[in-house]
């Protein structure tokens, strides 16, 4: 029954599949080019369009167009750039920071946007039964991290000051090299109080103030519709401050988790933008349209969890044969192929000048006669009684490609059998946040560019650790030492301070360093691939090929 | 005649590809999952005679290992739908009544179920193993089995033999195994027949979806899932493995339709 069925399916997508080959298909980009309308690949459904709740690059990607914080980045340099403040300035011990906002500057409904609209949002921020994945990142504003452990209860003790209706202060608890990037990502946009509780209680996770109808935002685009798992379209705000120079009259955002499947859309005309590129793609492109593809170093690393919770992967000498018997170069320029850089360490190289641990590449160096020393010496000689291990990874074709070498690499190296589980985005997260895994593929993407974005997830109180793994002198070190550092190099000493400490525990394996790759029409101008690939909405422009003279 | 020799072609052809995949362990020229990431992906060559995937791995070691998976869980889950479903319909029809209503209701209702749904959902639900999808697919075919064997069950019910062993005073369940279900052979190994390729299909099906194996195994569906991604690009690596599925598929296919003609020539008073 099932397979006639089936039969007959097959055919009748056959016969689809056999008209849409024939017949001229509208292809939606072009249509898209003459009218304004952005076409851009978003990898996945949003889990939530509140700021203070979202805390995935997809999600990231929307926000940015629907708000703006106080400071922006250029998209080139991803220098400070003025964008709801006019300017700013920082007192000489570079403590106290004064921003002047636009006098012009509106929601989406005209109210004019307000200094307190920031006091406001960030007061939300900090509110703990919010459970604001980035509230962390407040912390650098003196008197945010007492408030948000509730040592007081008193918010006007946060160094966050209202001096009149455009003039905000905002006093750090420490000089800080990164305060400028951070008012640019989500958690610190201002919010729009009164569309906010008129939905009710501002700090409750389900609210439906982030509706289309009901999203009241600053940026240059405003929600115009949301369809689930299909598309999220935002359309120019006519009263952004800039809104004359906003070129794009929409963007549609598609959550198209297959990346092939991104590929075909791609392909047949369909986006302006590829979220990322299949492998086996890349090839292709590069030989047949180079204009169209976009490689570029990108701010983030791919690694594996090991639970160290688990009695087998406790010993850290185990979690290091694991480490020593992968060669990562081999998967770098034979299954990613696309300019990856194999990682010894968590921070990817020269992140804003820092660099991990010279030693890091020898100590973890590809060496599967030291790493089978290492088993044996932890009592598995030969990888006997080492019970099988499991790599947990969300489903994608490259993480099944990495996670298949790795595999074989073992059982290659170490003779050590290992399982390969793929769960849908949202189950992994639950599982791996659950600590119901023995290892897990992660990556983390740079919020900002600085070490310490990438080194703070390992502290033993983070939300993002989920190893198990606790080093009270890696938290001292980031904790207490490196606010007080005074120079940019004692930073950096620091910092590499504690990376080594954290390789020398060993609760990752690292893996490489991500390389940002995507699939760019023709017709998308104003756009530059930058090491946070992150793009700023408000200076692309389409502009279609055919009236290039093109066919 | 031209019938016959289809039949006998599919069986012997058949045959062959079940011997190959068997023996696969003695017969695939290389380890199914030592990878050669520095040779990657292939076309057929005669060091690879159906070429390597993206891994440098040999695709016809691959294919026989895979088939010998596949044919595994035809078999298994067959059996599975092949107990579930004589025992449920064989009871219903037997003993008639409210009880025959209630069980034929059931089996209306799950047939009601979106089967593919079903199948995932237990998936997520209990986690993958092979057992479990022997089971899955095997919990998913049942039905049809049961409704055939039922209304066999109720007709034979009335026959002249089934009234003389009641008058020698057998019980119901000696009339059930000794005269009623050999009577039913005939349709059942007919549908078995056609059950197996129609479970094979759900688990390329259920692979094509990720459902299925877990690498580095991997089974005909699993491989042509993974071929479709790259099909532009290495199309060996889809066009061998759909060939392999596709030849068995019509192999069983034709032999279930010959069976059931001949059973059904041979059995003028079977009922349909």
């Amino acid at each position: 029954m099932l397979l006639y069925r089936a039969q007959r399916c097959a055919a009748v997508l056959a016969i689809v599949a056999l008209l849409g080959a024939c017949s001229p298909a509208e292809r939606r980009a072009d249509l898209g080019s003459e009218q304004g309308v952005l076409h851009w690949g978003n990898a996945s459904e949003p889990q939530s369009l509140d700021p203070h709740i979202a805390n995935g690059v997809p999600e990231q990607k929307i926000l940015s167009a629907l708000f703006e914080g106080l400071v922006g980045k250029d998209p080139q340099t991803l220098a400070p750039i003025p964008a709801g403040a006019s300017h700013w300035q920082v007192s000489d011990d570079g403590l106290r920071y004064r921003f002047f906002l636009r006098p012009q500057a509106r929601w989406s409904n005209g109210d004019a946007v307000t200094a307190e609209d920031y006091r406001w949002a960030w007061w939300r921020a900090l509110q703990p039964q919010l459970g604001n994945p980035f509230a962390t990142l407040l912390f650098v504003i003196a008197g945010a991290q007492q408030y948000w452990q509730q040592q007081h209860g008193d918010f006007d003790q946060v160094g966050i000051r209202v001096l009149d209706r455009l003039t905000l202060e905002v006093e750090l608890a420490h000089p800080s090299e990164h305060f400028l990037q951070l008012l640019d990502m989500p958690t610190l946009y201002p919010l729009h109080r009164a569309s906010i509780e008129r939905h009710g209680n501002p700090s409750a996770r389900a609210s439906r103030w982030t509706h289309p109808g009901n999203l009241v935002s600053n940026g240059p685009f405003r929600l115009r519709q949301w369809q689930i798992n299909r598309r999220i379209t935002v359309e120019k705000n006519p009263h952004y401050w800039e809104a004359q120079s906003v070129a794009l009259n929409q963007i549609v955002f598609y959550p198209t988790e297959n990346i092939t499947t991104e590929e075909r859309l791609f392909r047949a005309g369909q986006l302006h933008y590829s979220y990322d590129v299949p492998v086996d793609k890349l090839r292709y492109y590069q030989r047949y349209h180079p204009e169209q593809l976009s490689l570029a170093p990108y701010l983030g690393s791919y690694f594996y969890r090991f639970n160290t919770r688990r009695p087998e992967l406790a010993d850290a000498r185990v979690r290091r044969a694991l480490a020593m018997a992968i060669d990562r170069q081999l998967i770098t320029e034979q299954v990613l192929r696309a300019g990856q850089l194999p990682a010894f360490a968590m921070t990817p190289p020269n992140t804003a000048g820092y660099y991990p641990p010279a030693t890091a590449p020898q100590q973890l160096r590809f060496d599967p006669a030291a790493a089978r020393a290492l088993l044996a010496a932890a009592g598995y000689p030969n990888g006997e009684g080492l019970p099988s291990l499991e790599i947990l990874y969300n489903t994608q074709e490259e993480h099944r490609k990495v996670a298949v070498a790795i595999q074989q690499m073992w059982k290659q190296h170490l003779n050590v059998d290992a399982t390969l589980h793929n769960q849908e985005w949202k189950v992994y997260l639950d599982t791996e946040r659950r600590g119901d895994y023995q290892i897990a593929r992660a990556s983390w993407i740079g919020d900002y560019v600085d070490a310490r974005n990438f080194l703070e997830i390992w502290l033993c109180a983070s939300d993002n650790n989920r190893t198990g793994w606790c080093d009270p002198e890696f938290d001292r070190i980031l904790l207490e030492a490196l606010p007080r550092a005074n120079s940019t190099a004692q930073r950096h000493q620091l910092l590499q301070q504690a990376e080594q400490r954290l390789l020398d525990g060993l609760p990752l394996l690292p893996i490489y360093t991500y390389t940002s790759k995507h699939l760019i029409h023709p017709d998308l101008r104003g756009y530059s691939a930058n090491l946070l690939n992150q793009p700023l909405f408000k200076r692309l422009w389409l502009q279609p090929h055919n009236e290039l003279g093109d066919e | 005649m031209t019938g016959k020799l289809a039949t006998s072609a599919a069986l012997w052809l058949l045959a062959t590809i079940t011997a190959v995949c068997l023996l696969a362990p003695w017969l695939a020229p290389y380890d199914p999952s030592a990878q050669n990431l520095l040779l990657g992906a292939q076309p057929p060559s005669l060091q690879h005679w159906l070429g390597t995937d993206s891994f440098g791995r040999d695709l016809l070691s691959r294919l026989l290992h895979g088939g010998r998976l596949s044919m595994l869980i035809g078999l298994c889950a067959t059996a599975v739908a092949l107990l579930l479903g004589v025992s449920w319909g064989a009871t219903a029809g037997f003993v008639g009544g409210r009880t025959d209503a209630l069980m034929m209701r059931v089996v209306d209702a799950l047939y009601a179920l979106p089967f593919v749904m079903f199948v995932v959902l237990l998936m997520v639900v209990f986690g993958r193993s092979l057992a479990l999808l022997f089971i899955a697919i095997g919990a998913v075919e049942w039905l049809t089995m049961a409704r055939i064997v039922r209304a066999q069950v109720r007709a034979l019910k009335q026959s002249e033999f089934v009234e003389a062993a009641r008058c020698i005073g057998l019980s119901n369940r000696q009339i059930l195994w000794r005269h009623v279900l050999p009577n039913c052979s005939g349709p059942i190994i007919v549908y078995t027949t056609l059950t197996i390729p129609s479970v094979m299909l759900l688990e390329a099906f259920l692979s094509f979806l990720g459902l299925g194996v877990q690498p580095p195994q991997s089974s005909w569906g699993a491989l042509i899932s993974q071929g479709v991604e790259t099909m532009e690009e290495y199309p060996w690596l889809l066009l061998y493995p759909a060939a392999a599925l596709t030849t068995t598929l019509l192999c069983l296919n034709l032999l279930g339709d010959q069976l059931r003609d001949w059973l059904e020539n041979s059995s003028p008073g079977g009922a349909a």
